[in-house]
């Protein structure tokens, strides 16, 4: 593309469309620091006048709401940490080393990504059931990990393949055995790729929500985003609240976002455009 | 090299391997973890679901008991429900509608973020929030803008002289798929710029300059050079939007849990019910695998195309 004429004029543009765009954002945060009394008010006020933290407390208050996040928090890093102990050897062994049957393995690895979540649940809810792992973080670490492996090993294995193999084969020359290399040669190489692997983890695991409704019965191990749902049901209309709660899920969110940004995206469109 | 040379002597500890060989065996080790979890996690229960859909099982047998096979029973219950054709006709709606609108919008962001100006890549990131939100959280927020009496939405409208257009979005059954579809848009839009954009990028400038040199118009050089070029990566897109818009879920159930009525109960809705409602473990799980069919056609025509990617001796990045 040409650099335009006016640059400036192309950035205006842009910034009223993204803040269009993100209107939604908007009115959830505004939403969240309105007076409950000024949210449902026949015109809604745009900006909220006086800003208040009352729907906060209100929600904190709600019965389960810390021990959700706390729960979200688990699993989501229960998930980042099975995912990379299971998806690192298996994206390396994919990547670089000549094996029978990867071809298969990549091809399944694919294949595993295109099932609806609801066909997983179905039957995970009487096998974990029988197996004693329902209504267990274990039980829902495992199904959520079944969404972010295969993805992550098909955002990994381009990032290691462009890890020339002369420097892998000098350490291996000068000594280094193959877990020596693996630590000190290649792992290090990989950074980016597996920092974008486990920003991208975190963000499925903390917004799952199917395996959640379906997988945990009771508040012990229910993750956030069902008691959001579970909220709407119980208290309808108090929207300052809902939006409170929304908007403390939201924020991990963009935090993570935030930090690992650049890996991210460039892990995304590594992994879905380039296979 | 080395066991070339030494002497062919057998020793029951010491065994040459050569370095090949052994990288081989730490490669088969390094895939066992994690290829054992997903044949038992994600395999399996697959297959546990073709069992469960050819048996008849309640939630009586949830523990394990006597199922009773009865061949194809399941699939003809499902085939024979009108509720089920019912879903797959609005999956058809939702997802047709979804995408050409996702795919729309976010083309014309990609036209326009394609280009270098101040503040660019921060804006475009900021745009990708609405994207990565988790879908409970943005159900539930379009589930607030769309409220009939002080829905953000609303207010817009009669902000601007539209007030006779305001209205009960989602508790009116023959505008909640429409409120459904705009939630699921805007969650859709930036994934479709963001992967339109990188094939943006693989356009060779020297084309648009040789054209307007040539005075090629702006719409004549879009409709001739970026077009054409930005076909397959257009298709690669549809396909990826088509497998992910089929199987939401989430921002469907929190908006209106397939309602009202049963106006927006898409297919995985559809499945959920049946296996998760009614505990008709047997039929659901013949409905889960008829759901099945369009995400692995999607997927079949996918690889198909990576691998002629593959294959293409330059490599083209998308």
């Amino acid at each position: 593309m040409r650099p335009p004429r006016h640059p400036w004029r192309l950035t205006a543009v842009a910034t009223v469309i993204t803040a269009a765009f993100l209107l939604p954002v908007y009115w959830m945060v505004k939403t969240s620091l309105t007076r409950p009394d000024r949210i449902q008010t026949p015109t809604p006020q745009w900006v909220p006048t006086p800003v208040t933290g009352e729907n906060y407390s209100t929600a904190l208050g709600y019965e389960g709401l810390t021990r959700a996040l706390l729960n979200s928090l688990v699993i989501s890093c229960g998930v980042v940490a099975l995912t990379l102990v299971l998806g690192v050897p298996l994206a390396y062994a994919l990547a670089r080393i000549r094996l029978r049957g990867s071809g298969a393995m990549v091809l399944a690895l694919l294949v595993a990504q295109l099932p609806p979540a609801i066909v997983l649940a179905a039957p995970l809810f009487i096998l974990e059931r029988r197996a004693g792992l329902s209504d267990t973080y274990l039980g829902l670490i495992a199904a959520d990990t079944t969404l972010t492996l295969p993805f992550t090993v098909i955002v990994l294995r381009p990032v290691l393949r462009s890890v020339p193999p002369e420097l892998e084969e000098a350490a291996l020359v000068d000594g280094c055995g193959l877990p020596g290399v693996l630590l000190r040669v290649v792992l290090p190489l990989m950074v980016p790729g597996v920092v974008a692997a486990a920003g991208l983890s975190f963000l499925i695991g903390w917004g799952e929500f199917l395996f959640g409704l379906t997988l945990a019965e009771g508040p012990d191990v229910q993750p956030v985003t069902v008691l959001l749902n579970a909220f709407i049901g119980q208290h309808g209309t108090s929207w300052g609240a809902l939006m409170a709660t929304a908007t403390l899920i939201s924020i991990p969110v963009v935090c993570v976002f935030a930090v690992f940004q650049r890996f991210i995206v460039g892990g995304l469109t590594a992994g879905s455009v380039r296979g | 090299m080395r066991q070339r040379l030494a002497p062919r002597r057998r020793s029951p500890r010491i065994r040459f391997l050569s370095p090949s060989v052994r990288r081989r065996r730490a490669g088969y080790l390094f895939c066992l973890p994690g290829m054992t979890f997903l044949a038992l996690f994600l395999a399996y229960p697959l297959f546990y679901n073709v069992w469960t859909s050819v048996h008849d099982v309640e939630l009586g047998q949830l523990l394990g008991g006597a199922e009773r096979f009865n061949g194809l029973e399941n699939y003809r219950a499902v085939l024979d429900d009108p509720a089920f054709w019912h879903s797959v006709r609005l999956s058809l709606i939702f997802t047709l509608g979804s995408l050409l609108l996702q795919f729309a919008i976010g083309f014309a962001l990609a036209l326009l973020f394609a280009r270098p100006f101040p503040l660019g890549g921060l804006l475009r990131s900021l745009l990708m929030v609405a994207w990565l939100l988790p879908p409970v959280v943005s159900g539930t927020l379009f589930r607030w803008l769309l409220d009939a009496e002080s829905g953000a939405y609303n207010a817009l409208l009669t902000g601007v002289g539209l007030g006779a257009l305001s209205h009960d979005w989602l508790t009116d059954p023959s505008t909640s798929m429409a409120g459904v579809i705009f939630a699921n848009v805007w969650v859709g839009v930036p994934f479709n710029m963001l992967l339109l954009l990188v094939g943006l990028h693989t356009i060779d400038p020297e084309l648009h300059e040789a054209a307007a040199v040539d005075g090629a118009s702006a719409w004549q050089r879009f409709r001739h050079i970026t077009l054409p070029l930005m076909r397959p990566v257009s298709v690669t897109v549809l396909l990826l939007g088509l497998v992910y818009t089929f199987k939401v879920f989430d921002i469907i159930f929190v908006m209106t849990g397939g309602g009202p009525v049963d106006a927006t109960r898409v297919l995985p809705l559809y499945v959920y019910e049946v296996f998760f409602t009614f505990f008709r473990f047997g039929q659901g799980a013949a409905a889960g695998l008829l759901l099945l069919v369009v995400p692995l056609l999607a997927g079949v025509f996918y690889v198909r195309r990576l691998r002629r990617e593959d294959e293409a001796p330059a490599g083209g990045a998308v």
